[in-house]
């Protein structure tokens, strides 16, 4: 009985198309998170930065919409400006962890919940009698992209392409992420500093440089994210919306083993997780199984972290603050 | 020839200093930091209120001075506010606890918020299922469960760090979110979910919940107290004696000096033969106890006395535990002082909204820049311009750095390998 509904659930298209927008989502704020990391800096604050691009991208896109700027207009400004305000969460991140040499974790920690309290106590005071953004029209949404006869190919065609226009630039950007980091010089020296980035500087690399453009993509990845949540996918921003998902894709970080293609692996399976939830939902009898599906990407780490699944190891500076001094 | 005494004195042998100046100086090193953060974040919100002017009905500056006034007469003005804010108090005290005997073995437990969960579920769990139990057994049983549970939560923590050297801070994250979306399915599913599609469980018992002062008040003394204007109960004294039974462990015992070399240096630990796997994981199973109290003292002495489905995972408490723990140093006086100081925000917040029309999301603000101000080490170039004998305190920051988000590896018992050195802290090379 149960495996009919799994099966059901398995073959629906709106399952993997679901999966592949969940994972779309989860894999920006982890590919920063990889950046981050890679470079040394322990960064568990992609939550807090994603809400802020949330946050950001919807209220830029009203305000602009109100003064009269063009619907498609509109919405290009509300993302970028979510790129900008999870890049100046992360410049936060990178200033505190790089230059007053904080606990990275610490910092992280008020990141998401500067983000939270920031963003909840700005919609009480820009919306009318505090009572929340309104629910956006379709035309201030980031529109789906179908692929002309493509979108047609039964099957296939709505799960790979119909998706959101985000969910495309998220690909590219996961190729580029993949080959700046093991085929460019750039990428050698990201590695290098978040290795042993005494090494690096002796080989003229600039350490805090290169660290503070690091934490900086990954606010940049995560606002948009967030925009993508705010404006593709919820088209709404509501306090506290990103519920998890920045820790989520900490998880597919770790899951990945540090690497973007593994991050983007590990963001599928999670993303399975969300996708399945819909339709087990409304198949079977317990509607509460959902609960319990959630608690998958989470358990999934555990196990690889426990090293069922060969041991994953971060990089040997991360979370260490760089002291030209030391050694 | 009393040439001796004539000596001059060398700079390191200075007279020694006033008692009051060496009072100040001790207070300085202790309570520096701590006060300047909280006065900076304080400044830092006061800021936010003046540039978003949120009540346009008054100027921005008496906005700010109603904002503070309001959010402190809310939290400790009278005594019907004090007592609410006890309310909040007593479960956050527990939850700070968790996270500053786990920092004081160099450990950062954000899965307090986890544990409490695990720890609320697991009293609920059997308030609901033994209802014929008289109230003498089935409350201590109760808080017992919590303290297994939270102690089984925390202590998967401390086991995957020591024997697999997995970092607490993303297993604690992981751990957290599945005691959310566990307790989630728990509570929505029979027999513990109230009827008529409510989320959430049935109410507990009078006889599973733990009385107010108040009301025992009226019983012994006499009375006459209104336990709707006093709805502290009973488990602030419960939080009190944790305090002083976490002083004891951590100042009195063996095992609170093992884990506060622990803390200080694990490689000096292993060479002093300090069981440091073992303890790593009491230290977590001890950590999630005290979260897991919080949870079952918040279920069982809060109005409510049940829970909400997705409650937990927006539950703050959690998170002002490790605002607390850093703020109060880690020392039992410190967290009970802390936890005072952000309970009374989060308790006043609804006065400051209903009367400065600020949004309590401010205290949100406040608490992060707090954090930001403790952690930051700028402090001590602001130290060096002050007088000599007012020095900021240049203790060590409480949290060693972190290497990495999953693993730390231990040093092997007994064999040095040089390849498993845990890195010394920046702050302990500086020392």
């Amino acid at each position: 009985m149960f495996f009919q509904v799994l099966l059901r659930a398995l073959t629906s298209t709106n399952t993997w198309h679901t999966t592949l927008e969940f994972a779309a989502l989860l894999v920006l704020p982890a590919l920063g998170g990889v950046i981050s990391e890679r470079s040394g800096v322990v960064n568990i604050a992609m939550e807090g930065m994603m809400l802020t691009g949330a946050f950001a991208s919807v209220m830029i896109t009203l305000a602009l919409h109100t003064i009269g700027v063009s619907d498609p207009l509109s919405v290009i400004l509300g993302v970028l400006a979510a790129i900008i305000a999870g890049g100046l969460m992360a410049l936060i991140h990178a200033l505190t962890s790089i230059n007053f040499k904080a606990n990275q974790i610490v910092s992280g920690i008020a990141i998401n919940i500067i983000a939270l309290g920031l963003t909840s106590y700005l919609v009480f005071v820009l919306t009318p009698a505090g009572q929340g953004v309104p629910s956006l029209p379709f035309s201030l949404r980031l529109p789906t992209l179908p692929w002309g006869p493509l979108a047609n190919i039964p099957w296939l065609g709505y799960v790979l392409f119909q998706q959101n226009v985000i969910f495309y630039i998220a690909i590219l950007i996961l190729i580029g992420v993949q080959f700046l980091l093991f085929r460019t010089n750039i990428g050698l020296r990201i590695r290098a500093v978040g290795e042993h980035p005494q090494a690096a500087d002796t080989a003229g690399v600039n350490v805090r440089l290169l660290r503070y453009l690091c934490v900086i993509s990954s606010g940049l990845l995560s606002g948009l994210a967030g925009a993508y949540l705010a404006l593709g996918v919820a088209g709404i921003f509501n306090p506290g919306m990103t519920a998890g998902r920045g820790y989520i894709a900490l998880a597919a970080m770790i899951f990945g083993k540090y690497t973007p293609l593994g991050a983007a692996g590990a963001c599928l399976i999670f993303g399975l997780g969300g996708g399945l939830g819909i339709p087990l939902q409304d198949l079977s009898s317990n509607p509460n199984l959902t609960y319990l599906l959630q608690t998958l990407p989470y358990v999934f780490t555990l196990i690889a972290l426990v090293g069922l699944v060969g041991r994953t190891t971060p990089p040997a500076a991360d979370g260490i603050p760089y002291d030209p001094g030391s050694e | 020839m009393a040439v001796t005494a004539k000596q001059p004195e060398t700079s390191d042998q200075r007279p020694p200093a006033s008692r009051l100046a060496q009072w100040a100086r001790t207070f300085g090193a202790a309570l520096g930091r701590p006060i300047i953060s909280v006065i900076l974040a304080f400044i830092a919100g006061a800021i936010v209120i003046l540039i978003t002017w949120p009540n346009k009905t008054v100027d921005p500056f008496t906005n700010v001075i109603n904002a503070y006034t309001t959010l402190f007469t809310g939290s400790f003005g009278t005594s019907e506010n004090f007592s609410s804010t006890l309310v909040r108090v007593s479960p956050l005290i527990f939850a700070s606890l968790s996270v500053a005997i786990a920092f004081r073995a160099g450990l950062f437990n954000i899965g307090a918020a986890g544990q409490l969960a695990v720890g609320a579920m697991a009293a609920d769990m059997i308030g609901l299922t033994f209802t014929s139990w008289p109230s003498w057994i089935l409350v201590p049983v109760m808080l017992l469960a919590s303290v297994l549970a939270g102690a089984l939560w925390g202590g998967i923590v401390g086991f995957l760090k020591a024997w697999r050297g997995a970092h607490e801070v993303v297993t604690t994250i992981m751990l957290n979110w599945i005691a959310f979306y566990g307790t989630d399915y728990l509570i929505n599913s029979p027999p513990f979910t109230a009827p008529f599609g409510v989320t959430a469980t049935i109410v507990l018992s009078p006889k599973a919940q733990l009385p107010s002062i108040a009301s025992l008040s009226n019983q012994i003394f006499g009375t006459n107290l209104s336990t709707f204007s006093y709805t502290v109960d009973v488990s602030i004294f419960f939080a009190l004696i944790a305090v002083v039974i976490y002083w004891f462990i951590i100042s009195r015992t063996t095992f609170g000096y093992e884990i506060r070399v622990i803390g200080q240096n694990p490689k000096a630990a292993q060479y002093a033969g300090i069981p440091t796997k073992r303890n790593i994981f009491l230290v977590m199973a001890i950590a999630g106890a005290f979260a897991g109290l919080a949870g079952s003292t918040r279920l069982m002495g809060q109005p409510g006395y049940n829970l909400t489905a997705t409650a937990f995972s927006l539950d703050p408490t959690g998170f002002d535990a490790i605002a607390v723990a850093l703020l109060g140093g880690g020392t039992a006086i410190g967290v009970l002082l802390s936890a005072l100081l952000l309970g009374g925000l989060r308790s006043g917040s609804t006065a400051m909204q209903a009367i400065a029309h600020v949004d309590p999301n401010l205290i949100l603000i406040i608490e992060a820049l707090l954090l930001f101000f403790i952690a930051a080490q700028f402090l001590p170039v602001l130290g060096r311009i002050m007088p000599t004998w007012l020095r900021l305190g240049r203790r060590p920051f409480l949290v060693p750095a972190t290497t990495g988000t999953t693993s730390v590896a231990l040093p092997e018992n007994g064999n040095g390998d040089m390849q498993n050195e845990i890195e010394i802290t920046e702050l302990d090379k500086e020392e």
